[in-house]
């Protein structure tokens, strides 16, 4: 979506041109960008505690051009990992030799991003669910990874997110073990994964996961998929860093 | 010119070193200090960045002195001077030198054990509970360790002291637990407040770890309270954003639900007579 008229008032992702002001409302958060002078416009976010978070923006011209878009869920309250854990408030179970595709709830941040002579510089970040961004552990406190914890639910399609909140993720389970299993937690790096949107929603990209042996030890081995898809590509507002994959034990 | 070099050569200052092997000897070293010098600014800009920093900063010294130790016995062996007096004399030296000056090796021995053992490393968080020093490593040399303590000041600790020394890495490991004694009174209900203290630090600190989740142990019950202890885990670097602000969320959320902490008491009775 592609917006040029003076006053705006947005409820949705997408590429907006702001000449004048600009209101953008989210759960628990609203965002006010307004031209103060000459090539010069200000930027507001308040959250729902009363935060204020301002900023000053010169531009090249009159016109201000910011894309809003969901980003990884791993800067709010700091960044301090790259790995997300989706805690399956229902846990699948997996008989031998048996696969599953399904679709998870998956948390989503907002980022601020200006576009200007064709590259896209990141603004502002902020959640729309500051309550449940929280972070988890796997493993034991002396060699477990940190990782930001979210509860999720099994959802029918991509279009069952929650607006602002989360996107929806495509896992494909397998199990190659002998025996049934049941899944109830997933951790990998969010950084591998690209984000998309349309309109209020958020996909992410899929994820495999398999039930094998690795030697002793039986584990669950997650990769990342691509997809295929006619909605709109996030930009990153990290700096991508490359992340170790992490051999998950099966509990 | 050539006349003058031989005649330099003919001069003779101490068994059997010349003016001109003097000059042979001066160039060599030169070249060494600046080979020296070239090898250990080559290996920071390129290699150094790859290494760890201690590991660098020790290996960028390792190369700058070693080329000129090699100097010098080139040094030596083109003057031909015979150091077989000077190491007998040098022995002797060495042991009166070796009485003065023991806490000097013992520091420099120490140093080069802390370097291969590496119990920590360069910015870490450290505790040493016997010297009662707390603060981040700034770097580990020769024959000391800098620390620069919470308060901002940078204390240095010999390295024979820090190596006998018990050290608590506060940043080895990826969370840290912080914890907190409360008392609430014997007529409260003891799991309604715990339920509160959980939901408010579940709302107000966000760095608190969901799992594992905050942990509620009866400690006491004392003269005046019930005593709970609380345990919560957090990300290494967020102590300050958790561990000084516990008890404040703690009785906030006491005060909002009506839950008394009491003060130590004391019920007096006074005999009829």
């Amino acid at each position: 979506m592609e917006g040029g008229v003076s006053e705006l008032h947005i409820t949705q992702f997408g590429i907006y041109k702001i000449t004048d002001c600009a209101d953008f409302v989210f759960p628990n958060t609203e965002i006010k960008i307004k031209r103060i002078s000459e090539r010069v416009f200000s930027y507001l976010r308040k959250n729902h505690d009363d935060e204020i978070v301002e900023k000053i923006i010169p531009t090249q011209s009159n016109e201000l051009t910011i894309e809003i878009c969901p980003i990884r869920p791993i800067n709010y309250p700091a960044k301090r990992t790259s790995y997300v854990y989706l805690d399956l408030e229902t846990p699948i179970f997996l008989s031998e030799g048996s696969a599953a595709t399904i679709f998870v709830r998956c948390p989503v941040e907002i980022g601020l991003f200006l576009i200007h002579d064709g590259q896209k510089d990141s603004l502002d970040w902020f959640t729309c669910d500051p309550e449940h961004s929280r972070f988890g552990l796997y493993g034991s406190p002396e060699s477990g990874t940190l990782c930001k914890y979210a509860k999720s639910e099994i959802v029918e399609s991509y279009y069952d997110s929650i607006p602002f909140v989360n996107g929806v993720m495509e896992m494909n389970i397998q199990n190659e073990l002998s025996g049934g299993h049941s899944i109830s937690k997933i951790i990998f790096p969010i950084t591998d994964h690209s984000l998309y949107y349309r309109d209020s929603k958020t996909i992410i990209s899929s994820l495999n996961a398999v039930l094998k042996k690795k030697l002793t030890l039986e584990v669950l081995d997650i990769s990342q998929k691509s997809i295929q898809t006619d909605w709109v590509l996030s930009p990153s507002y990290e700096s991508a860093e490359p992340v170790k994959r992490m051999d998950m034990g099966v509990d | 010119m050539f006349e003058s070099l031989q005649g330099l050569g003919e001069i003779e200052i101490a068994g059997g070193l010349t003016l001109l092997s003097l000059l042979i000897g001066g160039i060599i070293m030169g070249v060494g200090f600046i080979i020296a010098r070239t090898v250990r600014l080559l290996f920071t800009k390129y290699y150094a960045p790859t290494l760890p920093q201690d590991t660098a900063k020790n290996m960028g010294k390792l190369l700058y002195f070693g080329i000129l130790i090699l100097s010098f016995l080139v040094f030596t062996s083109s003057t031909g001077v015979d150091l077989s007096g000077l190491l007998v004399a040098g022995g002797i030296f060495g042991i009166v030198i070796g009485f003065a000056t023991q806490s000097v090796v013992s520091n420099l021995i120490s140093g080069i054990f802390l370097m291969i053992e590496k119990p920590v490393k360069q910015g870490d968080s450290v505790e040493l509970p016997g010297l009662d020093i707390s603060g981040t490593l700034l770097d580990i040399s020769t024959f000391s360790v800098r620390i620069r303590r919470f308060d901002g000041t940078i204390i240095r600790i010999p390295n024979e002291s820090f190596f006998t020394s018990n050290i608590r890495s506060l940043t080895s490991t990826p969370v840290r637990r912080s914890e907190v004694v409360f008392g609430i009174a014997y007529k409260e209900d003891i799991d309604a407040a715990i339920s509160v203290i959980d939901k408010e630090i579940r709302k107000s600190l966000p760095f608190v770890l969901m799992i594992p989740k905050p942990e509620f142990r009866i400690k006491e019950l004392a003269d005046s309270s019930v005593n709970i202890e609380l345990f919560v885990w957090h990300p290494r670097e967020d102590w300050g954003e958790v561990a000084p602000v516990l008890l404040k969320v703690v009785k906030r959320a006491l005060d909002a639900a009506g839950i008394e902490i009491p003060f130590p008491q004391r019920v007096i009775w006074q005999a009829k007579e």
